[in-house]
């Protein structure tokens, strides 16, 4: 199973995007601005209006853009909304659902109608004929599940699926989690983060919203500096030219540990 | 690693196992290697006696605090030393709050009974007046953060506390009835006879290794505590539902006094000794 | 390690040179180093000396409530659990909560909720324990100081932090941060907090006697020092970060240089 970060389009890749200048880091109570005329409360932010100041909610950097100003966590718990792809990891099953632990405040839920699997069949001299194989996958607890959040709010529980391209069931490998602001930054801009770590530590790797990470290698080594480039990235997400430290760093690490 | 929830997921259990297999661990041990080992005495000012230990990222943060009171009455001439261990809720989202738990009570009398049985803790020096009147040693323990492997790092932690501890010392005046405080101190080389270390191993399928981290505990079948002084068995303990051989324990017991000792050499206890 | 076997208050709480029995002038607050990400299985933390206090706080959440029945359906709940070491203090305690522990994990957490969000969680909790391992006076008040840095680490998002401070009154004299003989020995202990949002009192208690001249001067004493407290906490959230960002921006200019 391939991964699929390429597919992940989306703003927030932008926030830990390679600059010239290190963003300023604010925490929470924090003035942002006291104009609050010509600025807007954005990400992370709120509007004190007795004392006309835009604060900071969060630990994290500051950032304007157009007349918003936002702050992006660098610390900070997942929280499911629809489309994300995560992975899970089953903890309950009954007949009707199964209970999954995806790293965030409530269980998901994945009922056996969303893991029904879609298949292809040809006919006889090749031409290809639809027919719905109609097999639910059985996962047993324990196991690793790539999931696609189907729904999820504030007051229900979030219902997940595994119909999908790349989701599903994951064999072998290992997954570590991360703190989930910081995946962002180990994708990178268009993906030139995870790229260069696949490259260089010649691992698979598949990066979900919800923090964790699966990765195989062709051996623990490989893995391990993967394991310890991964972390590295997420300490230092904050800091300018971290694409190219990381793959400095990869180089010599390599060369230090006697590994290709 | 994974999620610290005590279902452990097949892929890392796999991974755990078929990686041991080949002698190999994700923090880059051998089988029969320690993590690092991190310790510091007299941490805390209210304490008779303190050390913050650290085992990887296991730490635990241990006191002594000192009673006067009456010695049991089969042991007239002798001072008590007693062991508790807290397994704070702060350390792991596996640990509740509550009364201490079956973990957190293994961990003390293991750490207990390789500190009794090796005649760690000089008892008759802590007699002020036989019958009468003799010291109590409390020795807390109290979990910061786990990574597993609490056995090993609460015996490290409760010997320095032991060892570095200043305990004032009191002399029994006849015609007070009281004891009399010197202004001196009992120090560590008063209290403190032999140096205990617990030995801590993991089993899983049919591996042994060294010192389980918090993933490796949590997929273990079983484990094994061998406590031991620089020539004896102290003390044994077996969890788990995990079976060993009989070839296994003997070759636990002596690879056990062999760890023992050069983990005494590496950390060398005598530098934290009071005087 | 305690200097004293028994429980002795000394005579006076001011030494010849005018200054308090450790050595500080009447506003000056003990040497205090905080840190956080201090216990990496925490999802926030953070660990706090002042004066011989030490203290751990480590919050977990959102996460299930247990027991199911305390959860509320339409916002998240708060559990402060305040607790003492047996060794923290100089006749050991008892390992069990005491009323005591319950009564400051309350005051905490009456100062902290109103920071939070709490709507946006429902059905679950956050859980901030405080593990006090060391006490030297003022520990309700370091508590609620770290509580907040510990629960800004775990990326809670907060409408600002709090700082708190005993101030009180020994020989006569107003003094600021209480240490333990001079919060035993002492007239009056008067622990404060300031929520920074909206810069008003979110604890408040009082023992000892006092005039209304009294409690403005302590109020106003106990303002300048919140604002230093304050700048503590601030410090140990950014310093890591910030240092970082400083290192790498070196590095760079080395290269460019190089070059």
């Amino acid at each position: 199973m391939e991964n699929n970060d390429d597919e992940i389009t989306d703003d927030e890749f932008e926030d830990f995007a390679d600059e010239e200048d290190s963003r300023e880091v604010v925490v929470p109570g924090e003035v942002l601005t006291e104009d609050v005329t010509n600025f807007l409360p954005g990400r992370g932010t709120i509007l004190n209006k007795e004392k006309n100041k835009i604060i900071s909610l969060n630990i994290g950097l500051k950032q304007i853009k157009k007349n918003y100003i936002n702050v992006i966590p660098l610390r900070g718990f997942y929280t499911p909304r629809p489309g994300d792809k995560v992975i899970a990891l089953v903890v309950e099953k009954n007949p009707v659902k199964y209970k999954c632990d995806i790293n965030a405040k409530d269980f998901g839920q994945l009922k056996p109608k969303n893991t029904i699997k879609k298949g292809k069949i040809r006919g006889f001299r090749g031409g290809a004929q639809l027919r719905e194989e109609v097999s639910t996958e059985k996962y047993e607890i324990g196991d690793i599940l790539v999931v696609k959040v189907l729904s999820a709010d504030r007051l229900n529980k979030p219902e997940l699926t595994t119909v999908g391209k790349y989701l599903g069931k994951k064999s072998g490998g290992i997954v570590i989690t991360i703190d989930p602001p910081k995946i962002p930054r180990v994708i990178g801009r268009n993906g030139s983060m995870i790229k260069m770590l696949k490259n260089l530590t010649k691992c698979n790797i598949f990066v979900t919203q919800n923090g964790r990470i699966w990765l195989k290698g062709e051996d623990i080594a490989h893995e391990r500096l993967l394991i310890e480039s991964v972390h590295k990235i997420a300490s230092e997400a904050h800091t300018i030219g971290l694409t190219d430290r990381m793959q400095d760093y990869i180089i010599n690490e390599k060369k230090k540990r006697g590994i290709e | 690693m994974m999620d610290v929830k005590r279902i452990i997921s097949k892929i890392e259990r796999d991974y755990i196992i078929s990686n041991l297999k080949k002698e190999e661990r994700i923090d880059d041990r051998g089988l029969w290697e320690y993590r690092k080992f991190q310790i510091e005495s007299n941490v805390i000012a209210s304490a008779e006696g303190s050390a913050d230990v650290s085992l990887g990222k296991t730490r635990i943060i241990t006191g002594l605090k000192y009673e006067v009171g009456e010695p049991f009455p089969d042991l007239p001439d002798e001072g008590v030393c007693t062991v508790m261990a807290e397994l704070l809720p702060i350390a792991s989202p596996l640990f509740e709050r509550g009364p201490p738990d079956e973990q957190s009570i293994e961990l003390a009398r293991v750490v207990d009974r390789g500190i009794r049985h090796a005649d760690c803790v000089q008892t008759k020096k802590l007699c002020i007046k036989q019958g009468v009147l003799v010291y109590i040693l409390f020795v807390d323990m109290y979990v910061i953060n786990y990574q597993g492997n609490l056995i090993d790092a609460g015996a490290v932690g409760a010997l320095t506390t032991l060892i570095s501890s200043q305990i004032p010392e009191g002399i029994w005046n006849e015609k007070t009835g009281e004891a009399d405080w010197t202004g001196k101190y009992l120090t560590g080389k008063d209290i403190v006879n032999e140096l205990p270390l617990a030995i801590t191993y993991g089993k899983i399928e049919d591996i042994i290794f060294l010192d389980p981290n918090l993933s490796e505990e949590l997929v273990s079948d079983g484990k094994i505590s061998v406590s031991v002084t620089e020539n004896k068995i102290t003390s044994i303990q077996k969890s788990g539902a995990a079976t060993f051989s009989i070839d296994e324990v003997k070759m636990l017991g002596k690879k056990s006094l062999e760890i023992g000792k050069k983990l005494r050499k590496d950390l060398n206890f005598l530098q934290y000794q009071s005087k | 390690m305690p200097l004293i076997i028994k429980d002795e208050y000394p005579e006076r709480l001011f030494r010849e040179d005018g200054k308090r029995l450790d050595g500080r002038a009447i506003n000056e607050l003990r040497p205090i180093k905080m840190e956080v990400g201090i216990i990496p299985n925490a999802d926030g933390s953070a660990y706090l000396e002042w004066g011989n206090n030490k203290i751990f706080a480590a919050v977990y959440g959102p996460r299930e409530v247990h027991p199911h029945h305390l959860s509320k359906p339409d916002k998240g709940i708060l559990r402060v659990f305040y607790r003492m070491a047996t060794f923290s203090v100089f006749d050991r305690k008892r390992p069990a909560p005491g009323r005591r522990e319950k009564e400051i994990s309350m005051i905490v957490s009456d100062c902290i909720e109103p920071l939070l969000f709490l709507e946006l969680y429902p059905g679950t909790s956050f859980e901030v324990f405080i593990e006090v391992l060391d006490a030297d006076g003022g520990t309700r008040c370091a508590s609620t100081t770290i509580a907040a840095l510990a629960l800004a680490d775990a990326g809670v998002p907060m409408k600002s932090l709090v700082s708190a401070v005993a101030v009180g009154k020994i020989d006569g004299k107003k003094v600021v941060d209480l240490s333990g003989i001079e919060d035993k020995a002492g007239e009056a202990d008067l622990p404060i907090a300031i929520t920074w949002y909206n810069e008003e009192i979110s604890l408040l208690q009082f023992d000892g006697d006092m005039d209304l001249n009294d409690m403005n001067e302590f109020l106003d004493l106990a303002k300048d020092a919140l604002k230093e407290i304050h700048q503590i906490q601030l410090n140990a959230l950014k310093s890591k970060y910030i240092k970082l960002q400083e290192e790498t921006l070196k590095e760079k200019e080395e290269k460019k240089g190089e070059k």
